[in-house]
């Protein structure tokens, strides 16, 4: 049973990722916006460097957010384009493997798109991050996780909508707060040189907040998805 | 602005809110008789 | 289709008749606050609405659930109904919030845990607003919104905790302490009264947006057996 889930999952993220890897539409898209938002922010703040030191950890979780947007914003847009939504309802086997399909592939797509940004960020900034890496890592997996968990259903529902590329920001950003707070917070104590017990509470709730809607979000998948 | 200028504000914004929004609900509620009724007009028949 | 009957009428006659109690009785009769002195009589008006804000919350919570499993849409009309409701009071309790702020603090706006989560909250349920609004068609509309509802008490939950870990000026809860309210039970009284008469308001508000949303199902329901286009 739950191989039969794991193997239609990464069918569905199978799928993604060679559509990705074609026409690299959506990796590119994203790089290139964040490094827009890097260079853009740090125009806007000036140059003190003390300054930028500051905000640093803000404005890079503001670069993954943004790029993590761009590419949900696109997670369903192959389906809505091509209207393959009735063919994925038709697909046999329960909808919550959809949705871990596209959850696995929305996340790997901003992991990949972090993993580039964090360099040019530390080259920005002169941070030196090498020692740190472990630490940021996993601050922004269960960050880009818990922003993802929500962010597909999210990207499910707009898809239909009207003016579906202001209504997915406007609802996912008031619902993940809670992720982004602690990812932010967490971050900057890591580079301030505490160590990840330091940020022991914003782990918790950044573990906690994925599990939750790790949880929630593929039951209700399905109400997205019906007809 | 004292105290109780602060104090009228508050309320003055609540009860603006509050009224606003019965008055808003009220016409709606109107509207959607005289729909429904001119609906049933039309139609000669009644649903339930 | 019955005419405003004459519960509904007494209903509402009730909720101005205890409003216009609770307000006298926090305006005039309790004396000010020994220290923030008359400002303080703001409370009697936002500590009831955000008590029903989150009320109303609770209950699209529950009716979306409700609509999901029963698909009653009866349950859809409460949610929704509850909601704009809710909206409306979560405006107010930022509204005087932020006035109470003025004189107290000094400030407009403060970053204060919960008066930003009371912000987020208005956004998100904004946002249900817009997205029922902009679905395209009123079930999905109703499916789409309890999802979102039922994604929004957790989250809700959530942003409470983070951001009370990130700023934390707001005085201390003072009714859910444990250990019992820390009003002065001169005050005490007033604001309990002044919830209960909010919380009737309340009530008034949901039926009547319920039967609202009600009369447009049946029309919607009449049009759909005559086979014209709504």
């Amino acid at each position: 049973m739950v191989a039969e889930l794991l193997r239609r999952t990464w069918a569905m993220t199978w799928k993604d990722v060679t559509v990705e890897l074609r026409a690299r539409e959506r990796v590119n898209a994203m790089l290139f916006f964040a490094a827009l938002v890097l260079f853009i922010f740090n125009f806007a703040l000036g140059p003190d460097r003390e300054k930028l030191r500051e905000v640093a950890p803000g404005l890079l979780w503001l670069a993954f957010l943004f790029t993590g947007m761009l590419g949900l914003g696109r997670s369903f847009q192959a389906e809505r384009e091509n209207e393959c939504f009735e063919e994925l309802l038709l697909t046999p086997g329960d909808r919550e493997s959809i949705y871990y399909g596209k959850l696995a592939g929305n996340v790997l797509f901003m992991v990949i798109a972090e993993a580039m940004i964090l360099p040019l960020f530390a080259i920005l900034h002169n941070l030196d991050i090498w020692g740190l890496l472990p630490s940021l890592g996993i601050v922004a997996f269960l960050g880009t996780l818990g922003f993802s968990a929500v962010g597909t259903l999210l990207a499910a529902m707009t898809a239909h909508l009207r003016a579906r590329e202001v209504m997915l920001p406007l609802l996912l950003f008031p619902l993940t707060v809670p992720v982004i707070l602690a990812s932010v917070r967490a971050t900057d104590a890591i580079l301030n040189g505490g160590g990840l017990g330091e940020v022991g509470h914003w782990l918790k709730l950044l573990v906690g907040f994925d599990v939750i809607f790790l949880v929630v979000s593929p039951l209700v998948f399905e109400f997205v998805l019906e007809e | 602005m004292g105290s109780w200028g602060f104090i009228g504000l508050a309320y003055g914004v609540a009860s603006v809110a509050l009224i606003g929004y019965l008055l808003f609900l009220k016409g709606r509620l109107r509207g959607a008789r005289e729909e429904f009724a001119a609906l049933e007009r039309e139609g000669g028949r009644r649903t339930r | 289709m019955a005419p405003l009957s004459l519960a509904a009428r007494l209903h509402g006659g009730v909720a101005v008749l205890l409003l216009a109690v609770g307000i006298f009785w926090g305006l005039k009769v309790v004396p000010p606050d020994a220290f923030q002195g008359d400002v303080q009589r703001i409370m009697y008006l936002h500590v009831p609405s955000v008590s029903t804000a989150y009320l109303a919350i609770i209950v699209t919570f529950c009716a979306s659930i409700l609509y999901l499993w029963k698909r009653d849409l009866r349950f859809d009309a409460v949610a929704l109904s509850s909601a704009e409701i809710g909206v409306v009071y979560l405006g107010i309790t930022l509204a005087t919030g932020s006035i109470w702020g003025k004189p107290t603090w000094g400030v407009w706006w403060t970053w204060d845990a919960r008066l930003t989560v009371t912000a987020i909250v208005f956004t998100m349920y904004v946002g249900y607003l817009m997205l029922r609004a902009f679905a395209e068609e009123p079930q999905a509309g109703a499916r789409y919104g309890a999802v979102l509802a039922i994604l929004g008490l957790p989250a809700m939950i959530l942003n409470h905790f983070a951001v009370q870990w990130w700023r934390t000026l707001h005085q201390p809860s003072s009714l859910l302490r444990p250990g019992g309210p820390s009003v002065a039970p001169v005050m005490l009284w007033p604001l309990v009264f002044n919830i209960v008469a909010m919380l009737v308001a309340y009530s008034y508000f949901l039926l009547e947006r319920v039967r609202l949303e009600r009369i447009r199902h049946r029309t919607a329901e009449v049009r759909l057996k005559r086979g014209r286009r709504g």
